[in-house]
């Protein structure tokens, strides 16, 4: 059996961005039990060898809140291959004047959002998971 | 407190593996949403790999509080390995239990009275340690 592939949103504690991202990455493992798994960014970020075992070599997907990229800079770093790099942000072009909330709590509009990022990501999950 | 303007950094971990990094989460948006919104300031913690000299020295800037979800305390790890040493730091699987803390990680949609009794004691402990940074710092920049 293929390896589950490894969704891994950004830390977003600052913007609404981050908390859209973190609860697709969610929604996706949920939807996808067998082909997804979320791994915990702080943790790669200790740079442990435990974690750098685990992610090296591993197909990822990163979910990113802000144009700072953590999560697919920290995934690079620990040696794993991207195979998407997700800009929330850029969703948002698609949603112009939304309000989907805070960095605390997502409106309904922030919920449908998350949602549809989430649809979107397992099906590259189940793709991905499918080319074995 | 006192009056005079100073800023404690809480640093929360990502918490995507277990239940306790949700709550971490929350507690530390509690803290900066409404219980000292003014003196509050935090980082994402991967900034301290992917930023830049600025987010390395948070921890050199502002008297910081770890608050991790798990007994990995990469929160903790992860500030004193790349910015500097923490003031204090908290488990959150040391206050609501090791085994609910490691329980699934959960989304905010699907909280539940229970969690938010959670967060709450959790913030209560937050908000202890912070007073106490708060004034050790105010006490020793006046020395």
């Amino acid at each position: 059996m293929p390896d589950k592939v490894l969704v891994i949103p950004c830390s977003g504690m600052g913007k609404v961005y981050g908390l859209i991202g973190r609860e697709s990455a969610l929604k996706t493992v949920k939807d996808c039990p067998n082909e997804a798994k979320a791994m915990c960014l702080a943790y790669i970020v200790t740079g442990d060898e435990e974690i750098k075992d685990k992610i090296q070599g591993k197909r990822c997907i990163t979910l990113d809140g802000c144009p700072a990229m953590c999560a697919a800079k920290s995934v690079e770093l620990a040696g794993g291959i991207i195979e998407e790099k997700r800009r929330i942000v850029d969703t948002f072009r698609k949603h112009k004047g939304a309000k989907p909330g805070t960095a605390t709590e997502l409106t309904e509009e922030g919920w449908l959002i998350a949602d549809e990022i989430a649809g979107e990501i397992s099906d590259r999950v189940r793709e991905l998971y499918k080319e074995g | 407190m006192a009056d005079n303007k100073i800023s404690i950094g809480v640093v929360s971990c990502s918490g995507e593996d277990c239940l306790g990094g949700t709550i971490s989460r929350l507690a530390v948006r509690k803290m900066m949403d409404e219980i000292y919104p003014d003196e509050t300031v935090t980082i994402c913690l991967p900034l301290y790999l992917a930023g830049g000299e600025e987010e390395r020295s948070f921890a050199r800037d502002y008297p910081t509080i770890a608050v991790d979800g798990c007994s990995k305390c990469c929160a903790k790890r992860a500030t004193e390995k790349y910015s500097g040493r923490v003031s204090a730091a908290l488990d959150v699987s040391e206050i609501i239990g090791e085994k609910k803390a490691l329980e699934g990680p959960l989304s905010t949609r699907d909280l539940t009275d229970e969690h938010r009794e959670m967060v709450d004691k959790v913030t209560k402990e937050v908000k202890e340690k912070f007073e106490e940074v708060y004034n050790d710092y105010l006490k020793n920049t006046r020395q």
